[in-house]
């Protein structure tokens, strides 16, 4: 699979479950100064400290309320369908992934 | 504001890519400035002489050629793909804008968005 | 719809397998909606035929119907106004269901 890396100033949406290949190519194309928001499957990434995902992370409630990971510590920073669209209207570039 | 719809499966086993068709048209439909690009097993949709009949499913490769009709402005696919897949420019279909850097590609989009 | 002379259709009276199709079909499936076919109506329905032989689909929606006949045949036939005119309703649906191709996916 191709490499990928991305601009900065790129918001990264990304919807799929961690063991995804397509997660790994997110990963490996975020760069410091992205932003990412985990939405469907890709909050299951939550659960998985492992994963080192950015400090400036951040979930959708409505999908990690659905599958039950209201209570996870260290609590995920989430966010609403409303930031979800501020934050597309600030950035530059978007890639859903 | 430009969108780049991107493929990196393969044609038939999944419905994903006939998805992109489908976001690639809807764009065009609405003259939102739009093109697809082929990454991965996703370039094996842009080899010639594909003949799926036996399978029961529609040609990809003519689904495709309605692309610039539509309005589609590109379809791109990446060289390196391509030789690891052994598609060559005999065996690649028309049409096709070989990138020898997908990052440089993508940056030439406001949105981009994988199929699938 | 259940004309016996017809190829056999899905319930929206769109043929089950555009090879079956034959110029006496679209005149008995025009005639369903009252369309006496004309020579304009005859140069749709071979460019949609000529349409699905080179790419397997219809076009998928009545704006991708109407740019794709205003590539072929100019800006006046490509137009809403004359297209409808010919194909009352969505012309897009008319139009294939008349030249025996699958119901476009994204007309409602």
């Amino acid at each position: 699979m191709t490499e990928i890396t991305a601009s900065s100033d790129t918001l990264h949406i990304v919807n799929k479950a961690p063991d995804h290949p397509r997660f790994g190519t997110f990963l490996r194309a975020l760069s410091d100064t992205d932003s990412v928001v985990l939405i469907e499957d890709a909050v299951l990434a939550c659960t998985d400290p492992s994963l080192r995902l950015p400090k400036s992370c951040v979930a959708l409630t409505a999908d990690i309320d659905a599958r039950g990971l209201q209570d996870l510590q260290p609590a995920p920073h989430m966010i609403s369908y409303g930031d979800l669209v501020r934050l597309t209207e600030q950035h530059e570039q978007i890639i859903s992934w | 504001m430009n969108t780049l719809i991107v493929v990196d499966q393969p044609p038939y086993g999944s419905w994903a890519g006939r998805e992109a068709l489908d976001m690639v048209f809807s764009l065009a439909a609405f003259d939102q400035p739009s093109a697809l690009l082929f990454v991965g097993p996703g370039v094996n949709w842009l080899r010639s002489n594909q003949a799926p009949s036996g399978i029961n499913q529609k040609s990809v490769e003519k689904n495709l050629s309605a692309a610039p009709m539509f309005g589609v402005e590109a379809i791109l696919a990446d060289r390196s793909a391509c030789e690891r897949f052994g598609l060559t420019e005999a065996t690649l279909v028309a049409g096709v804008t070989l990138t020898d850097s997908v990052p440089d590609t993508l940056d030439g989009y406001r949105h981009v968005a994988f199929a699938g | 719809m259940n004309n016996p002379s017809l190829p056999e259709r899905n319930n929206e009276g769109f043929l089950e397998d555009a090879n079956h199709w034959s110029p006496e079909t679209a005149r008995l499936i025009a005639s369903e909606d009252s369309i006496e076919l004309t020579e304009d109506h005859w140069e749709i329905i071979e460019f949609l035929r000529e349409f699905y032989k080179a790419h397997e689909i219809s076009p998928p929606s009545n704006r991708l119907f109407v740019k794709a006949v205003r590539e072929a045949l100019g800006e006046h036939k490509g137009s809403s106004i004359y297209l409808m005119q010919l194909f009352p309703g969505t012309p897009a649906k008319t139009a294939c269901r008349i030249a025996g191709l699958p119901r476009p996916t994204n007309c409602l």
